[in-house]
């Protein structure tokens, strides 16, 4: 815990130095901005690539994209903003400023969703292999094994009777159990806002702005890592499943860093890594995706589906 | 669901407390443990009880109350197919698809409108063997409704009656018996199998009332009592009653009548074209009758 806030004031402070002004954040009710940084920076910030507009920072400026039913803004104070940040060096340099819905991003953490999905990811696909014999299916123990009456033995009937050795089980295993079931729509889409909201309250949700590395060299990445504070176990999610080669080949390297795909992203897989470094992409289609699923049973507001779009 | 504020102090509590993961969280209210029935503390009964039927696996037959009187015998029985192979049934077709039909030519608005133009067209199909007497015309498309037609249904609403005669149309209720109604559903196939135009004959019990009724335009009411009610149904729905001139619009049938310009009776060589007349008198009589 001393750790964690150490970590909180250390980037606090890192960011304080980075930042001659404070950033200028256009209104907050409007469509999100990403406001270009290195103009205000004094120098420290080592900018390599050529300077880009403001026009063409914005074209890759995610929408706040609202629900598919006609709903209310989130209020200002509820938005989330994230630093994107890059790539391309071990150099932390902050690219913009991104903005979250809460609906999403700032859930209630519900552990109990939590758990249902962790337990439904387990249990679905879990098969329980234990079988028994009863005493009709071991071998043998057809006829009375002695007379009822005369031998000073207890009575019986058969050699395989749950009594004797090698008998049958009476209340055993029987045969491959499976323990499929299907968690509830909205406990699932509920269970995805909700470790994403805890990922990003707990500091451990990044947003880059994509995941082009320098360079294949698995050490190069982990010095990244390292250099950021990221939690030993990184998954790294796009929004295609055709990740940049030199992050396949480096991530490949190292067992604690995952690729995954936005469509693949679960609860599971989410608390398994420590953290979760997003790009911009997936976080919109992330987004998209989780806000329409949050009002799609909303009867009353959706007034014509559209089937393609319910994929 | 909580509050904003829930929601923020919630997420600030957590930047304090350990990373949550798999092996941190649990559920408020699990689910108890499943016991077995087996060892120590499953054993003995096994879940079964003390003694019983239940116990000894010779259960009572399903249903079973242990003697009073069960569920499925104390509630009388209710047959709701109770002489569906007798009732009559009159597939719908309403006022949108006539609207439809008559404007796509369809079907022809310059001459009566009955069971074999609609037949026709191509687009309903009755099936008098299936107990179907004929068309009923429901209301949808009522509202839009504008071309004067002479219709003849089988069943019609009061509705339906006002939104033909608003426009400027007229309406009859006819009742067709079982031969009649091959006849008029496929005439070619009918009149291929040579046989002399048969009289139709007046409704059963039940559909007397109905057919002589004027105020449902029955094709046996009294046709003054139909122009009274013409003019009252006009007053109740409030529209202006088109004046009907003689014409394509009032044409009738004979009550006995089957098509129209052919008396029963009379037989149709398609072969030679020809049409052949009743000659025998008492043939004639009854056919006229």
């Amino acid at each position: 815990m001393t750790t964690k806030l150490h970590l909180l004031l250390r980037s606090a402070s890192f960011v304080q130095q980075n930042l001659c002004q404070p950033a200028s954040r256009k209104c907050l009710h409007r469509a999100t901005q990403m406001v270009r940084l290195c103009s205000t920076q004094a120098g420290k910030v080592h900018d390599t690539a050529p300077a880009v507009p403001v026009a063409a920072a914005e074209s890759y400026a995610p929408a706040l994209l609202r629900p598919l039913t006609e709903t209310v803004a989130p209020s200002a104070a509820a938005v989330r903003q994230v630093w994107v940040e890059n790539m391309d060096s071990a150099d932390e340099r902050k690219l913009g400023l991104l903005e979250l819905h809460p609906e999403v991003f700032a859930a209630f953490p519900k552990l109990h969703l939590i758990h249902d999905n962790v337990r439904w990811q387990r249990m679905y696909r879990q098969v329980d292999y234990a079988a028994t014999k009863t005493r009709a299916e071991v071998r043998g123990g057809g006829r009375k094994p002695h007379p009822q009456k005369g031998g000073g033995r207890a009575r019986a009937g058969s050699i395989r009777s749950p009594l004797w050795k090698g008998g049958g089980v009476s209340h055993g295993p029987r045969g491959p159990k499976t323990h499929f079931y299907m968690l509830s729509h909205s406990a699932r889409v509920g269970g995805l806002c909700a470790t994403l909201s805890v990922k990003l309250a707990q500091n451990d949700l990044h947003v880059v702005r994509d995941l082009e590395l320098p360079s294949a060299d698995p050490g190069r990445l982990q010095e990244l890592v390292e250099r950021r504070y990221w939690g030993p176990s990184v998954l790294f999610v796009d929004d295609t499943d055709e990740m940049p080669e030199n992050l396949v080949r480096a991530a490949d390297q190292v067992p604690h860093y995952s690729l995954l795909p936005v469509y693949g992203l679960n609860v599971f897989t989410m608390l398994k890594h420590d953290t979760l470094v997003l790009t911009v992409a997936a976080v919109e289609r992330v987004q998209e995706r989780l806000l329409r699923a949050l009002s799609i049973h909303n009867s009353m507001a959706v007034k014509h589906t559209d089937a393609s779009l319910l994929r | 669901m909580a509050s904003r504020a829930g929601q923020e102090k919630a997420l600030r509590l957590l930047r304090h407390l350990p990373r949550v993961a798999l092996n941190n969280i649990d559920h408020p209210n699990p689910k108890p443990a499943s016991r077995r029935k087996r060892g120590a503390h499953g054993g003995d009964t096994h879940g079964a009880g003390d003694k019983g039927s239940k116990a000894r696996q010779h259960f009572a037959r399903a249903g079973f109350e242990g003697g009073q009187t069960p569920f499925y015998i104390r509630i009388p029985r209710e047959d709701p197919y109770k002489g569906h192979h007798l009732r009559r049934e009159y597939p719908p077709v309403s006022l949108h698809q006539l609207q439809l039909m008559v404007d796509t030519d369809r079907v022809d608005a310059g001459r009566q409108i009955d069971l074999t133009q609609i037949c026709n067209s191509g687009l309903f199909r009755l099936e008098p063997l299936r107990r179907q007497f004929g068309f009923q015309l429901t209301d949808e498309g009522m509202d839009e409704f504008v071309t004067p037609v002479n219709l003849e249904v089988q069943w019609a609403s009061e509705r339906v009656i006002a939104a033909v005669e608003r426009a400027g149309g007229t309406i009859t209720t006819a009742f067709y018996d079982m031969a009649s109604l091959q006849a008029m559903v496929d005439p070619e196939r009918f009149f291929k199998r040579g046989v002399p135009i048969p009289r139709r004959a007046l409704p059963p019990q039940d559909a007397v009332g109905y057919y002589t009724d004027p105020s449902t335009r029955g094709y046996l009411a009294d046709p003054e009592q139909v122009a009274r009610h013409r003019l009252t149904l006009a007053q109740k729905y409030g529209y202006e009653l088109p004046k009907v001139k003689e014409g394509p619009l009032t044409e009738r049938k004979d009550p006995r009548q089957i098509f129209f310009g052919l008396e029963p009776g009379w037989l149709v060589n398609l072969t030679d074209k020809q049409v052949w007349r009743v000659k025998d008198p008492v043939m004639s009589e009854y056919f006229r009758s």
